[in-house]
């Protein structure tokens, strides 16, 4: 049997037309019977009669919600073309990387040699019997002193003539 | 997404009729930032595109040469077709598999990161500068055909004196039980670097309080590296603050490598460092001897941070975390490390201790 429409359930309480289906509601006489507690009347739920309903931080709740959220996309799926297309840029850019790194390290392979190549020059050849050599070798302040704060730092697009502002004062 | 919803809708409960193709050009009102003006008329751009390609005239040879079909049919193992779309397995099942997952360089793998798609500021002054004037200062000569001395092993020998000394494990290094990692000498292939950096914030409220102080703190820690944070929970037993080892989850951590580092990095030496008040630097005593440089930034100096400056009301003003800033250095001790970072610009204060 189809279940009545709640218009059609509300008329047939009215109208007292004996239903079939037993009342899904327990009837209001039953419930105050049966309640032995001693609250006072009231059609309020006990929760919705506190103040508010929620009562933490809205953020905390937008930060968890966030946090939560899963945000992994899923693998790049392409057709063939396009996933060779794709694929190529991809190796080439790889290379080009690899190319860099390679100058780069060949660079600094370089200067270390040259480096070398002066410093022998400095021990045999400068006919000081070795003091220049000696001295260049020296390394105390390196781990000491460090790179003064003035020279350290990031390279920027535009940097200051000066680099360091020598008249600032504590405020 | 959300506006084109309605319309969606809309089209499907009108008759068909009614409804003019999505596809047509005069309907297409949306604009995406990506796509130029030019390119919504589509036969200037085709035009402008394909001048080339359409006036060319093929030679005969090669017209009577194409035979799709034939090639087709010839295939001994026939393509996949047009629209087929590679999917990779999720889990890996181990080299006997007939199907496993494409290596992760493989744009199709599931843990493909596309990128770099910048050059970072600190990568671009390690190379150009830095690099080269470490090379500059830690080189020391040798003259060729020099030999070093060989060097007594660094776990010795029991003196046989008793008879119980037979198979015993070799001795630690003199002064302690600790093996300090060897440092090699300074060449051109192992110039110092940052390899990464460990964000740590240790949230004691979130044992004694409840999650939402974890929240706060690996919300604040995920926004200022771009890294999804990991949980841990407690190994050691706090009693005054209720904390169980295995039971509270009380710390964060974010790993940064790559460019995600890179940034992190120049944030931290261009924007943060200079603003905390009545900082001296980091201090010369930190690190763990191998080179890796270890400090700390408090909750009013992790807001310095321009991610979490600008979106200063999201968080909570008493629950932002404070953080410990670990540097991980390729360097194997800690006066390399020392002198790469200074190089990079971070200070260090009061005696340096290795």
């Amino acid at each position: 049997m189809r279940p009545l429409s709640p218009v059609l359930a509300s008329l047939a309480n009215v109208f007292r037309i004996p239903i079939t289906r037993a009342p899904v509601r327990p009837t209001l006489t039953n419930e105050i019977l049966k309640s032995t507690s001693p609250r006072s009347f009231s059609t309020t739920s006990a929760l919705s009669k506190r103040k508010e309903g929620y009562r933490g931080d809205r953020r905390i709740l937008l930060i968890r919600y966030f946090l939560h959220h899963p945000l992994t996309p899923r693998p790049l799926r392409f057709s063939r073309t396009r996933f060779l297309r794709h694929w190529t840029i991809h190796r080439a850019w790889n290379l080009y990387q690899a190319n860099q790194r390679r100058t780069h390290e060949l660079e600094l392979q370089r200067q270390w040699q040259s480096m070398q190549a002066a410093c022998e020059e400095l021990r045999t050849g400068a006919g000081d019997g070795g003091k220049l050599f000696r001295k260049s070798m020296i390394k105390t302040g390196v781990f000491r002193d460090l790179v003064p704060i003035e020279y350290a730092r990031l390279q920027t697009e535009g940097p200051g003539r000066e680099g360091w502002n020598h008249e600032w004062k504590r405020d | 997404m959300a506006a084109s919803e309605p319309s969606r809708y809309l089209a499907r409960s009108l008759p068909r009729a009614l409804v003019p193709s999505s596809r047509h050009q005069a309907l297409c009102w949306r604009r995406n930032a990506s796509d130029q003006a030019s390119s919504r008329s589509p036969s200037a751009a085709i035009s402008d595109l394909e001048s080339t390609s359409l006036s060319t005239s093929v030679s005969d040879d090669v017209v009577k040469s194409f035979k799709p079909i034939e090639r087709a049919r010839a295939r001994k193992t026939q393509l996949p077709r047009s629209r087929y779309q590679f999917r990779s397995p999720k889990y890996d099942r181990g080299p006997l598999h007939p199907h496993r997952p494409p290596p992760p360089s493989d744009p199709s793998s599931r843990v493909f990161v596309p990128g770099p798609f910048s050059l970072p500021r600190v990568e671009q002054t390690w190379q150009s500068t830095v690099a080269s004037d470490i090379l500059t200062l830690l080189y020391v000569h040798n003259p060729p055909g020099f030999k070093p001395p060989p060097k007594a092993p660094r776990l010795r020998t029991w003196d046989e004196s008793s008879p119980y000394h037979k198979n015993r494990p070799l001795r630690g290094p003199r002064g302690g039980d600790v093996l300090r990692l060897l440092r090699k000498p300074i060449t051109f292939n192992n110039i110092p670097k940052i390899e990464r950096i460990t964000l740590h914030s240790y949230v004691k409220k979130a044992a004694t309080e409840n999650s939402s102080w974890l929240h706060v703190a690996g919300m604040a820690l995920q926004a200022v590296s771009n890294v999804k944070v990991e949980t841990f929970k407690s190994k050691t037993s706090v009693a005054q603050w209720h904390i169980a080892p295995g039971r509270d989850t009380v710390a964060v951590k974010a790993e940064l490598r790559g460019e995600n580092m890179q940034h992190f990095f120049g944030k931290l030496v261009d924007i943060v460092m200079p603003k905390l008040k009545d900082w001296q630097g980091v201090k010369g005593s930190s690190g763990d001897s191998s080179g890796n440089i270890t400090f700390g930034l408090e909750p009013e100096e992790m807001a310095l941070f321009p991610e979490i400056e600008v979106n200063y009301d999201m968080y909570p003003p008493k629950m932002i975390p404070g953080c410990h800033i670990t540097i991980h250095t390729s360097a194997a001790t800690d006066k390399d490390a020392r002198l790469l970072l200074s190089a990079m610009g971070v200070p260090f204060y009061g005696k340096l201790v290795n």
